[in-house]
């Protein structure tokens, strides 16, 4: 028996040893520190460190760019706001408003450059509270209305302010 | 009308449960047969009820009953019948009404299924049963009722089911995996009866089994068409994205895994007790568990459900069964003392132990990163994100691993044995799969030589290419070993069965098949994640993705395709309106298809933009277009395109794997067959399934030396 429980032994060091070395591996690429708006804005310390922010597409100075592949927006916080400057390929619920993730680092000028970028949809199985149910959009309204992708979506802002 | 139907028989849901919890309490009290009588046919009433209330929320839906609040949210008048009836479950209240209606009904199924089953073992676990139909019928009462009334009366139309889940895979995601969850439910009740009434055999597992295969069957059915809606809905080119909701439904997934095989050692040989009820319960808690960090709001995910009275309700539930499994586990620790130690960890027990540990590791894993912002948001830490590369590092090789002992432990036979014997089994599929992996090796290795050009090619990236090619390498060894194992052994042990018959190949194989489900069964399940691993390594070490900006007619290739520009257009269709993309795609042979790749605005959801992928599949890569966006009336477009290897396997080998389960519970098929031909045992096996695994033990040790492992 005693040779089994050497035996048990070795195995388990040799699992936890390799257990460890993915697990710091994993901790290495797959961890990234995350703060909502508020907590980065204006602190120095953040700068040029690789961070994961939350908050929600400011109306204001909103410039989306589908086919150019980038969006500038205001990501906004309780109180504070970030410039946001985004390159990459435009997610389907990216709009003002709504609550988004951005990953990426502060620049040396204060603008956040962002290549990932989250969208959070509390609507795809909830509306949102206080949002009421709609009376009876016909496409002609609508498309009337809007042409968030008209075709003639160009490189210029849709500017589109809700 | 409606509203009234629906919440008296909810009322009458919960008083059915509660009255069976209080008649299954006084059966084991006063031990009086009227009692159990009672909580008997209360348990049959509550699917009844749930049944009458689903018939009253499918009936409002259907007539666009908008004076609820929930129909109102989830449907429009224009939404196709089938939709209309699938919004059922698209919010919060409605799905957890299908889990309720769902568990009634399995909960009724199994108490069929126990007709001879007397006394207090049986007593305790009709109370667990009806506790767990109170839970959700109290829930469903008074925190996520779907009868509530639209504030300030019916508006003219609903808001229409999100344009995401307007997709039949959407459609059947939810009720499979509800099935798989609420099935998790009756092992864990009819562990706790046994446990709790002192009986220490193990015949009870037989019972399980069968519960813990079919919720294990439907929940990989639900889990797989999951990601098979990311994949061609959310048109982000992968499947898996270690979302927490995501991780909530793989979490139980992988405790029941272990438990399938666990068990079986427990079974056969009275090993892994304590380790067994460990996992019968972490299975249901995690169920639950998965539940509450997804709907009460406690942990960021994408698919937000808004914090409500749920999480509170699931939160105590949580509680109160985690305590209390803890408590048994403590109070029974000594009566569930091993009745054989470990022989040799190289046999099917210990593949089982280790297979074990490292689903056990897997799941820690992956629990520990779903909850992990929220621990790193409580101490002085700095709160830190897990994303999927964490799971990815630290996942996948353990994956891998496991795939290794799952090809090995099928053929490892149950106890002490000899390595020459082991040397016979893996001998030539070891040899195999050694020759096929050098000759994939040796091709892509050629293949890459022949038409790369090494000028830019940095450490860096050459460091990459040799860790994504190395476990290429490994995950095509271990696929093939498993496959190969499993297939040497079959056409072995139907030789050796075809020496004392007289019939031909193909009938002693259908015999031997259809002798022992379970086994086989168990190794086309095996087989089937084979296959799931060959798409999954290849899927996601060798993806190429290119974001493509074309002119009207331009082309441009990626990998060895060429892609070109045709046309744009605007379309309308009942529903939604869509500027659509025409895309040419012409592969290596030169043969072309058309894609349609678009993007659409539903009705009714004038402020949110859907993606639609377009893409083309076949045995060995796919091609998925999505638009991206286009300028100047579609002159010029924007597209992102993956060729994505080995994507099909992926759906093919769980497709196999839930045939290889199901198989595994079906009853015999050529029962009468094999009455005419064979011994009166296996009349006898036929007839009394339970006591099956002992007699094939008996016979394999009767039949001496003829290599063939216990029915799994």
């Amino acid at each position: 028996m005693a040779g089994s429980r050497v035996k048990f032994l070795i195995g388990g060091l040799a699992i936890a040893s390799a257990l460890t070395f993915l697990v710091v591996a994993g901790v290495r690429d797959g961890w990234v520190y995350s703060y909502d708006v508020d907590e980065v804005v204006e602190v120095a310390s953040f700068q040029g460190k690789r961070l994961r922010l939350h908050g929600d597409v400011g109306t204001e100075n909103f410039v989306v760019n589908r086919a150019g592949l980038s969006a500038q927006f205001e990501l906004c916080g309780e109180t504070k706001q970030l410039e946001i400057d985004y390159s990459g390929v435009i997610p389907d619920l990216f709009k003002p408003e709504n609550a988004v993730v951005v990953e990426g680092y502060i620049d040396d000028d204060g603008i956040f450059r962002a290549d990932t970028l989250l969208t959070k949809c509390a609507s795809k199985y909830e509306a949102k509270d206080g949002e009421s149910v709609h009376g009876t959009p016909t496409l002609m309204d609508e498309l009337g209305t809007k042409s968030n992708f008209g075709t003639n979506a160009t490189d210029v802002a849709e500017g589109d302010s809700k | 009308m409606t509203v009234y139907l629906g919440n008296f028989s909810l009322a009458g849901a919960v008083l059915v449960s509660v009255l069976a919890i209080v008649a299954a309490a006084a059966a084991l009290i006063l031990r009086s047969e009227r009692a159990v009588q009672l909580a008997r046919w209360s348990i049959f009433g509550t699917p009844l009820f749930f049944c009458i209330t689903s018939g009253a929320l499918v009936y409002a839906f259907i007539n666009n009953d908008f004076g609820l609040v929930y129909v109102a949210s989830y449907s429009e008048k224009a939404l196709p019948l089938g939709y209309k009836i699938a919004a059922f479950w698209a919010g919060q209240e409605g799905s957890l009404l299908l889990w309720a209606l769902i568990l009634a009904i399995l909960s009724a199924l199994a108490v069929m299924g126990f007709r001879n089953w007397r006394g207090k073992d049986y007593s305790i676990t009709l109370g667990m049963l009806a506790l767990a139909n109170a839970f959700f019928s109290i829930l469903l009462m008074f925190a996520a009722n779907p009868f509530q009334l639209t504030p300030g009366g019916a508006p003219l139309d609903g808001r229409g089911l999100n344009p995401m889940l307007q997709d039949p895979g959407m459609i059947a995601h939810p009720p499979l995996l509800f099935i798989g969850y609420a099935g998790f439910t009756i092992p864990f009740a009819i562990m706790v009866g046994v446990l709790v009434a002192g009986r220490t055999d193990n015949h009870w597992l037989s019972l399980i089994r069968r519960w813990l295969i079919f919720s294990w069957l439907f929940l990989t059915a639900g889990i797989m068409l999951g990601a098979w809606w990311a994949y061609v809905e959310l048109g982000w080119g992968g499947y898996w994205a270690w979302d927490p909701v995501e991780n909530a439904s793989l979490l139980p997934w992988l405790t029941a895994t272990a438990l399938m095989h666990s068990i079986m050692a427990q079974q056969h040989r009275g090993m892994f007790k304590r380790w067994n009820l460990a996992l019968i319960a972490a299975t249901f808690l995690l169920c639950i568990f998965g539940t509450y960090i997804t709907r009460s709001g406690v942990i960021q995910s994408v698919h937000a459900f808004p914090p409500s009275l749920i999480g509170q309700f699931f939160f105590v539930f949580l509680l109160i069964i985690t305590l209390s499994s803890v408590a048994l586990f403590i109070w029974k620790f000594s009566a569930l003392r091993p009745e054989h130690e470990l022989d040799s960890l190289v046999s099917r027990e210990g593949a089982f132990l280790a297979g074990n540990i490292l689903l056990v590791l897997m799941t820690l894993t992956v629990l520990i990163g779903t909850v992990f912002p929220l621990l790193s948001g409580w101490g002085t830490f700095e709160p830190v994100t897990v994303k999927p590369e964490f799971y990815n590092k630290v996942v996948a090789p353990m994956g891998v691993l496991l795939a290794l002992f799952m090809a090995l432990g099928p053929v490892l036979p149950l106890g002490r044995i000899k390595s020459k014997q082991i040397a016979r089994q893996l001998a030539i599929p070891g040899i195999l799969a050694l020759l096929i992996t050098a000759a994939y090796g040796g091709g892509s290795a050629y293949g890459w030589l022949a038409q790369r050009d090494f000028s830019n090619l940095t450490n860096e990236l050459s460091w990459a290419l040799v860790q994504r090619n190395f476990w290429a390498l490994v995950c095509v060894f271990v696929a093939t070993l498993g496959t190969l194992a499993v297939i040497v052994e079959f056409s072995r042990t139907v030789s050796a069965r075809k020496l004392n018959t007289n019939d031909n190949w193909l009938l002693t194989a259908l015999r031997l098949v259809d002798r022992d489900h379970r086994r086989y069964g168990g190794q086309l399940t095996h087989l089937g994640m084979m296959l799931l691993i060959i798409g999954v390594a290849a899927s996601s070490l060798f993806v190429t993705k290119k974001q493509l900006r074309l002119e009207l007619g331009q082309s441009d290739t990626i990998e060895q395709y060429v892609i070109e520009y045709e046309s744009i257009a605007e379309i309308s269709r009942e529903n939604f309106v869509a500027v659509e993309a025409t895309v040419a795609v012409w592969n290596r042979n030169g043969k072309g298809y058309h894609l349609h790749p678009q993007k659409r605005r539903y009705n009714g959801w004038a402020d949110s933009i859907n993606t639609e992928v377009a893409y083309l599949s076949n045995w060995h890569e796919d091609i998925y277009v999505s638009l991206a966006g286009w300028e100047d009336s579609g002159q010029i477009a924007v597209f992102e395109v993956y060729v994505n290897p080995g994507m099909a396997w992926i759906w093919i080998g769980s497709i196999v794997m839930v045939l290889g389960s199901a198989f595994c519970i079906l009853p015999r098929l050529l029962t009468i067959f094999a009455r005419q031909s064979n011994s009166a045992q296996t009349v006898l096996a036929a007839k009394y399934p339970l006591h099956r695994g002992r007699q094939n033990e008996q016979s394999v040790a009767a039949r001496g030396k003829e290599v063939e492992p216990v029915a799994s």
